[in-house]
């Protein structure tokens, strides 16, 4: 009897389609409202340093081999003495920096802000699909479901005997929301993934202690065994321009 | 030469172990592959729909379109993988579960406009 269920052509041109058509619209608005809110903060000179010199130290480390031992041991020397070297954290400063992080208003306004243009948008959907649209049968998945999804797919509707890949408008809005992620990206450009990608960074690099990675890398660079791959290289040249000139 | 076939072998097995790629080389491959995935399984969703599938026809059809997605790229690349990306997972598996939502989605509508009402 599932298959006998004809859908109102009328819930198409009123609830699918213009549910979708905001969907999207209000993405596209949500983008541009957060560009625009989007503070630029001048970064910290002393995070930007720390971070080229683990960057610098990352690259001796993948490239160890391919240096001569001498160079090798002077650029390690330089990098993580105990002295003044670059990867050496003097012990008062490791906290410090943390504190600093932490009491820094600007940045916990700006996530404060994403967040913010995150959810307040998706209430207000929410809020208007349930006010206008709920109680009848929306769309049909086409695929099958099984009896456990009938109360979060079909909620506000009441009938056991419906097939359960009928499904409410607030179904349609929840596919929509999942959906449209990669639509988004798609017509909004990388900005968009990106800016994703970014929060993610930075949820992850709030509460890291910067000096931290900075002794882990200073760490990883002391236990390199160095073994120089190109030993031979000139020798090897020799014969190989020898040849050439046999030739 | 003995000494330069040694030294080119000891070369070769150090030359695989380093990571001799450019950071941000491949991650803008990454995002290639992503975009391509993304759209064609948006594409891919919409022809579901209007040719009617349902249930595991579907999503064998996505399955399709995910592996000549990858056939192109590997095409695309001129078949040697390993020049620009790091590893054969990243041409076949990344973004192959996040395009079934984008999928599924257009399947529904395609599928609801066409074939329900």
């Amino acid at each position: 009897m599932a298959e006998d269920l004809v859908l109102d052509t009328a819930i198409r041109d009123w609830v699918l389609i213009p549910l979708s058509v905001v969907m999207v619209l209000i993405g596209v608005l949500r983008y541009f409202v957060s560009k625009l809110m989007r503070s630029y903060q001048t970064p910290d000179p002393k995070i930007v340093k720390e971070g080229q010199v683990i960057l610098r130290a990352r690259n001796l480390k993948s490239a160890a081999n391919f240096i001569p031992p001498k160079s090798f041991r002077a650029r390690r020397i330089y990098l993580c003495n105990e002295e003044n070297g670059l990867l050496h954290v003097p012990k008062g400063q490791a906290q410090n920096a943390q504190a600093q992080m932490f009491s820094d208003p600007n940045m916990a306004m700006d996530m404060m802000k994403k967040n913010l243009s995150m959810i307040i948008p998706q209430t207000l959907t929410f809020a208007w699909v349930n006010f206008f649209f709920s109680g009848f049968v929306a769309a049909k998945i086409p695929f099958p479901l099984t009896q456990r999804f009938r109360s979060m797919l079909q909620n506000g509707i009441d009938l056991s005997t419906v097939d359960v890949s009928y499904v409410s408008s607030r179904s349609w809005y929840f596919l929509n929301l999942f959906g449209l992620r990669g639509l988004f990206s798609l017509i909004l450009g990388e900005e968009n993934a990106m800016d994703d990608t970014q929060r993610m960074m930075q949820m992850g690099g709030f509460g890291m202690d910067p000096t931290r990675s900075l002794g882990a890398e200073k760490d990883n660079l002391d236990i390199i065994q160095h073994d120089w791959v190109l030993s031979k290289f000139e020798q090897r040249a020799e014969a190989t321009l020898r040849k050439l000139v046999k030739q | 030469m003995a000494g330069g076939d040694a030294f080119e072998k000891k070369f070769n097995e150090v030359s695989n172990d380093i990571p001799i790629f450019n950071a941000e080389n491949i991650q803008n491959n990454m995002k290639i592959i992503y975009y391509s995935r993304t759209f064609l399984s948006i594409v891919g969703g919409v022809i579901a729909g209007i040719l009617g599938f349902t249930g595991f026809a579907g999503f064998v059809l996505y399955f399709l379109v995910m592996a000549v997605t990858s056939v192109g790229l590997i095409a695309k690349a001129k078949f040697s993988v390993q020049s620009y990306f790091d590893s054969w997972n990243r041409v076949i598996l990344d973004g192959f579960l996040g395009g079934l939502m984008s999928f599924v989605l257009f399947w529904t509508f395609a599928y609801d406009i066409v074939h329900i009402f």
